[in-house]
């Protein structure tokens, strides 16, 4: 059942409980303040008759005329009014009730006899219903008289009739026109959520440049109109990360293979000498080799983003660390004339996977010696810095460009100084060492300008600190 | 024919270069994009290669500077990525054809023949004047039927006399088209090379196709 139905019957059903309700608890106010007006103006009357005989020493009265001239408000065409004896029987009675036969009931003599005040209601055929009081009248404990006074409850029932019409006309009247008001009101509603679930369709078939149109307000809608474009946001972005990096993937794949296919249909075209054959067959197994490493390190990323790489956390002394990867860089170096210098060095243990960390620092020194000038230097060096250890690689080289150094980590990006200055790189090894320190819950950042060298800053936290 | 070729990669840059100088192309080799531009700007190539990734200036602008600057030379453009959006970026901004990496060269060689056949003569790209025929395709040259062997370079002046026939080729015109940018045009190879060819194509022929025009260069025509 869709939404705005259910909406408006649940706000019909309240509108109808709250109009039952509240019809039935005026119905009943109305009914009994009606009748207790009524018993209260037939008590006073009574009073005023009961004193009247008071006043006449109880004496019995003579005739109609008399009885008239002495209760002028029986004259009232509303109220008639009777006397009994003690025993039952009519002593006098007022002249509208002549037509009928009104005996005092069984009930209102025993309460007499003892001496109470009795209301009552009477109904007798073809007439409205009547309310009767029955007040005794006691003189030295003994009872003399029962006067009854009464009135047609015609009016009351009338008015409450009326009422009762009233509000059953107006109950389902109001119930529709709220009912209607519901609907268009639960419709009007709820548009902002036809428009979203249409956009969110429309992003569905693949169309990440959809937004929705905020609207204006602060409400409900407002909140979810926006927080489902941030979402969409998020979305594209990743979505053009990731088109982005297949593309950057696909390209650095396919540059290889161009230069083998190429170098080999060329070699095959015509008979060649032994030693050109020799030449295209080496490179391509160094093409080979660059496929190879890529392949190799796009899958240790994929395998790092889908959480499946095996890390140790084991004490790791760092120092010791940085002693032997500084060894392994300074043969890198003799072959370029670079001098691979160990200027700072510091006891420090940190938590972690010892062969990803050489990794990192060996990776970072690499790079160091690649873009060094030859027989320049490059700095290694390791201190403890606000209570974290602290490994920095300096080279002297060409550094790297303000514009460029916040992309340097991400996957394949390579600057065109890069692009051209090694050619083997694959442009995933700043990404990797990225991860490395970052699942170390330590961070990387770089320090560069452009013909005066770089620094790359790893810091790690200490094992004792987070131990 | 000469051809400029800007392309990053040195290694498929190489074998683009050797595989059209074995077609008897002229090929100049550049890296960098806006290098590459400046010498579209000056040498007046008949083709340009260009891939899309480049150095200091991507390959999408070279193409761009190349048509705002109102050379018409026909390019070819050679790219990595094969999403559409990218070749139809390329195709927009000027360049006449695209290859995607990896190529197949002899795809590369045919391209080159049809973009550089949209320029001259229609038809199936066969040259011929008189009873000399060229096919730019098999690199076959006969004369009244009979086959004559040329060398590569003799090939090329034959070629690029035969697409501009009845006009007079100066040694400047003659060394832009068929040497690359290492030849040095003070020599007097050209000469040299146009006797090559008319030992083979006039030699012991009442009607000589070659004409020396005194004092500018020299004609290929019919009379």
């Amino acid at each position: 059942m869709p939404l705005r139905v259910r909406l408006t019957l649940w706000y019909g059903t309240a509108l109808a409980l709250i109009l039952i309700i509240f019809s039935t608890v005026l119905y009943v106010i109305t009914a009994r303040s009606l009748r207790d007006a009524v018993d209260q103006s037939l008590e006073e009357t009574a009073a005023v008759a009961v004193r009247s005989l008071e006043e006449r020493g109880f004496l019995p009265l003579i005739d109609e005329t008399e009885l008239m001239s002495q209760f002028p408000e029986l004259a009232r065409i509303d109220k008639f009014f009777q006397i009994f004896s003690p025993s039952g029987t009519i002593t006098i009675r007022s002249p509208n009730v002549k037509q009928h036969e009104m005996p005092l009931s069984r009930q209102a003599l025993e309460v007499a006899s003892s001496g109470h005040t009795l209301f009552e209601s009477a109904k007798y055929p073809k007439e409205p219903p009547l309310r009767l009081i029955s007040v005794p009248i006691i003189y030295r404990g003994s009872l003399l008289y029962i006067v009854q006074v009464g009135t047609t409850m015609d009016s009351v029932e009338q008015t409450l009739n009326r009422l009762l019409l009233v509000l059953l006309v107006s109950m389902p009247v109001a119930l529709a026109v709220s009912l209607v008001g519901g609907w268009f009101m639960a419709g009007r509603a709820l548009r902002p959520v036809d428009a979203i679930t249409l956009a969110a369709q429309r992003i569905a078939g693949g169309d990440l440049t959809q937004r929705l149109t905020a609207p204006a307000s602060a409400d409900e809608i407002g909140r979810l109109t926006n927080t489902f474009n941030d979402m969409i946001d998020r979305l594209e972005t990743s979505f053009r990360q990731i088109r982005q990096f297949s593309s950057d993937a696909s390209h650095e794949l396919r540059t290889p293979l161009t230069v083998m296919r190429g170098e080999t249909e060329l070699a095959l075209r015509r008979p060649r000498e032994t030693d050109d054959y020799k030449i295209v067959l080496e490179s391509n197994l160094e093409e080979i080799d660059r496929m190879t490493r890529i392949v190799d390190e796009l899958l240790f990323l994929s395998r790092a983003d889908m959480g499946e790489v095996k890390m140790e956390h084991l004490p790791v002394q760092l120092d010791l660390l940085i002693e032997d990867v500084h060894r392994q860089a300074s043969l890198l170096g003799q072959e370029r004339d670079i001098q691979v210098v160990l200027s700072a060095t510091t006891s420090a243990v940190v938590l972690g996977d010892e062969l990803r960390l050489r990794e990192l620092f060996l990776n970072l020194l690499d790079n160091a010696v690649k873009y060094s000038r030859p027989s320049g230097t490059v700095d290694i060096a390791l201190t403890i810095y606000q209570g974290q250890a602290r490994v920095s690689v300096t080279d002297h080289g060409i550094g790297i460009a303000q514009e460029d150094q916040p992309q340097i980590f991400d996957r394949f990006y390579r600057t065109d100084i890069a692009r051209a200055h090694t050619k083997k790189g694959t442009g995933l090894g700043l990404a990797i060492c990225a991860w490395i320190a970052e699942s170390h819950r330590g961070e990387i950042e770089v320090q560069s300008q452009v013909g005066e060298g770089s620094t790359f800053i790893v810091t790690l936290p200490l094992a004792s600190a987070s131990a | 024919m000469r051809i400029l070729v800007i392309e990053d990669e040195t290694k498929v840059g190489c074998f683009i270069k050797r595989a059209l100088e074995e077609e008897s192309y002229a090929v100049d080799l550049c890296e960098d994009g806006a290098k590459g531009l400046q010498m579209a700007f000056a040498t007046n190539y008949d083709l340009l290669i260009v891939d899309l990734m480049l150095p200091s200036l991507p390959g999408l602008d070279v193409l761009k500077g190349v048509r705002q600057a109102k050379i018409q030379t026909p390019i070819l453009i050679l790219t990595a990525q094969s999403q559409v959006d990218q070749r139809v970026k390329g195709l927009d901004a000027g360049a006449d054809d695209y290859l995607t990496k990896p190529f197949a060269i002899d795809e590369l060689l045919a391209r080159i023949r049809a973009l550089l056949r949209r320029g001259a003569t229609e038809g199936s790209g066969v040259l011929q004047i008189d009873d000399l025929i060229l096919n730019p395709a098999t690199r076959e040259v006969t004369r009244d039927g009979q086959r004559i062997d040329l060398t590569s370079k003799e090939y090329a002046l034959l070629e690029y006399l035969m697409r501009h026939t009845g006009r007079v080729l100066t040694r400047p015109m003659i060394s832009e088209h068929v040497w690359n940018q290492d030849f040095d045009t003070f020599t007097n190879v050209i000469d040299v090379y146009v006797n090559y060819l008319r030992n083979k194509i006039d030699r012991g022929r009442s009607k000589k196709l070659i004409h020396t025009i005194r004092g500018s260069g020299y004609m290929l025509k019919a009379d």
